[in-house]
């Protein structure tokens, strides 16, 4: 077992070593994602936090090429070591998608090269969890991280709501671990910091053999075969186009690139920015015609993206489930009553 | 790791004013091993695309137009950031190329890369092309080889709409389609002095002139088009698996990622930008 003062030691450790350590914070009574300053400010709880794990794996801006003239110049991809830890269940699924979709993109390879991922068991409440996941047995096999710490009252009595069990999990920051580990550089971290006491995990692939999920099936074959307009229609009055969904939502990853003069003439940077299907220019050509040319058509594009398109390339959903976007709608648009409609439609 | 996003170095070798605010840039390699070739070990085919990129005024995808075998050309007209300063270049100077992407239109040869696009009626030879405005550039290549991409029996005939006679594209190469035996047909928007021939939309060319028989249909043009071009092919007994559509959108990286030019389930930089009729018809925002 980890001990939580075992697992502050380990943070040290990683310091020691190098390694940029972030970790899951409360500041007024916010979970936030930043610098570990103190190992004691880790804070493994249920919430999501507000913003996603995102940027550590495809910032909000990269430089991919200096530019001189018409010669580009790639920079030499030596990112630095970076540890993330505390990423709960569904955030750890949404690498799931990162891994698939930058499969061949060197930038995001040399970066994840260079991520240590450290999750954990505690499963956010339900208006975070919309998908209902729970900590089933064979979970880790499908997901991607380095070391994953299970909440002791999780690991011995996952289904058993007793009364000691829920104590347990509220004081969740005084219990103890099982650690697993789901990749060569997590076994090779533990052992260098002198802890022995793991179970490798064998990742295999992203979906369980022969076993889609079958929500996704049945919301993909909706958008899909039968478009129904009203539910667009309804959503595109209501939505301002403010973006802020695909700000903190994990799995929006596209992107635009732009070239940024810099002040010799004829010199800059070419980089690469993250871009919203909201934004009006997103679909917009040479001489001004917009392919997406109302707010309809472009939360029907982000819905779709997520739930047919993402399904038909990699078998599994472009939504974690986390409610972060319908956290931060103005309009209080909620993706689990849009999607209940998408299923009744 | 093979950076999807480095540019190839192309030198401007020739430019030719065509016609007012267009034209064409004929492109060679600085390294042999990369001459974007259209020919038997081909590099490119036809109706796929590449992204032309000028540092500081960013990248766009655009079609090239060669004749089989020879250099690289590419038709650019001014109308952004980008083409705007394409055309202040001259010659000797240099731009950088990424690609080929996407898939082009089914000929022999170029279904190898995708099996779906297999020709499922082989008797249908013949080729009607249906193109307007700047349309006509991603089907130069085909029209100029048309007897090593189709063979010498097929015949071809494009049906060509244009705003107005000054803005037809490769008009001084018309009379030696002709003699290749292309049938072409073309259409001006407006009434104007000197135009004896059609008046009207391209789709008024399938009222006053009969269609080429056992033939499959290729169409690209502006986004307003297509619709009235499907209707009218539907009409003259077309299937929808002998359409095909070359589509235009907005492309960012042009290997299906950045999601600008998603369609349905498609990318059209990636599964397009050449589709068949059927697989899109019922995509929402397709046509």
């Amino acid at each position: 077992m980890l001990t939580r003062h075992k697992l502050e030691d380990f943070i040290l450790f990683l310091q020691k070593n190098g390694w940029d350590v972030f970790g899951t914070q409360k500041r007024e009574n916010l979970l936030e994602v930043d610098h570990l300053k103190y190992p004691a400010d880790l804070k493994l709880e249920k919430g999501v936090p507000f913003y996603s794990f995102k940027r550590f794996f495809i910032p909000e801006k990269e430089k991919l090429f200096e530019y001189k003239g018409h010669i580009l110049k790639a920079e030499e991809l030596a990112p630095k070591k970076t540890a993330i830890l505390g990423m709960n269940l569904l955030d750890l699924k949404s690498v799931l998608l990162y891994d698939q979709v930058f499969e061949k993109d060197p930038y995001y390879q040399a970066r994840r090269r260079n991520l240590l991922i450290v999750g954990h068991s505690l499963i956010p409440d339900m208006s975070q969890n919309i998908f209902e996941m729970t900590l089933e047995e064979d979970i880790l096999e499908h997901l991607s991280f380095d070391i994953f710490l299970a909440e002791m009252s999780f690991a011995k009595v996952p289904a058993i709501r007793t009364k000691k069990a829920k104590l347990i999990n509220e004081e969740k920051d005084n219990g103890e671990y099982a650690v697993f580990t789901g990749s060569l550089l997590g076994q090779k971290i533990l052992n260098d910091f002198g802890y022995k006491d793991y179970i490798n995990i064998q990742f295999s692939g992203p979906v369980k053999e022969g076993k889609l999920d079958e929500r996704m099936i049945k919301i993909q074959d909706k958008l899909k075969n039968k478009h129904n307009q009203k539910i667009w229609d309804e959503l595109g009055a209501r939505c301002i186009e403010c973006g802020k969904c695909t700000i903190v939502c994990p799995t929006c990853f596209c992107f635009r690139i732009d070239d940024k003069a810099g002040l010799e003439n004829s010199e800059g940077e070419r980089q690469r920015c993250w871009d919203s299907c909201f934004y009006q220019e997103f679909s917009e050509v040479a001489l001004g015609h917009k392919f997406l040319n109302d707010t309809a058509k472009r939360i029907h594009f982000w819905y779709y993206h997520k739930f047919a398109r993402i399904p038909e390339e990699f078998n599994f959903m472009g939504c974690v489930g986390c409610g972060r976007c319908a956290a931060v709608c103005p309009v209080g648009i909620d993706i689990a009553e849009v999607l209940k409609n998408i299923e009744n439609s | 790791m093979f950076n999807l996003y480095e540019t190839k170095t192309a030198k401007i070798l020739k430019i030719s004013d065509h016609v007012p605010g267009i034209k064409l840039f004929e492109l060679g390699f600085d390294k042999m091993h990369f001459q974007l070739r259209f020919d038997e070990d081909a590099r490119i085919y036809p109706g796929q695309f590449i992204m032309l990129s000028l540092p500081g005024f960013g990248e766009a995808p655009f079609a090239p137009c060669n004749k089989p075998g020879k250099n690289l050309e590419l038709c650019i007209r001014a109308i952004g950031k980008l083409t705007n300063r394409m055309h202040i270049l001259k010659v000797g100077d240099k731009i950088g190329i990424r690609g080929p992407f996407g898939i082009g239109w089914p000929i022999a040869g170029a279904q190898v890369q995708s099996s779906k696009f297999k020709v499922k009626n082989e008797e249908k030879k013949n080729l009607l092309i249906v193109v307007g405005g700047l349309g006509l550039i991603p089907l130069r290549t085909l029209i100029l080889g048309k007897n090593e991409f189709l063979g010498k029996d097929a015949k071809i005939q494009i049906f060509y709409g244009a705003k107005h006679p000054s803005e037809m594209l490769f008009r001084n190469e018309y009379e030696s389609w002709q003699k290749d035996g292309v049938n072409l047909q073309l259409s001006i928007d407006k009434v104007c002095e000197d135009w004896k021939g059609c008046v009207g939309l391209v789709t008024k060319l399938f009222e006053v002139v009969s269609v080429v028989a056992d033939a499959r249909a290729f169409v690209c043009g502006p986004p307003v088009m297509y619709k009235a071009v499907l209707e009218k092919l539907k009409k003259y007994g077309f299937a929808d698996e002998d359409i095909y559509l070359s589509f235009e959108r907005r492309m960012h990286c042009g290997v299906g990622v950045c999601q600008h030019c998603g369609i349905g389930s498609h990318y059209v930089c990636k599964q397009g930008p050449v589709f068949r009729y059927d697989q899109i018809k019922n995509v929402q925002g397709a046509i």
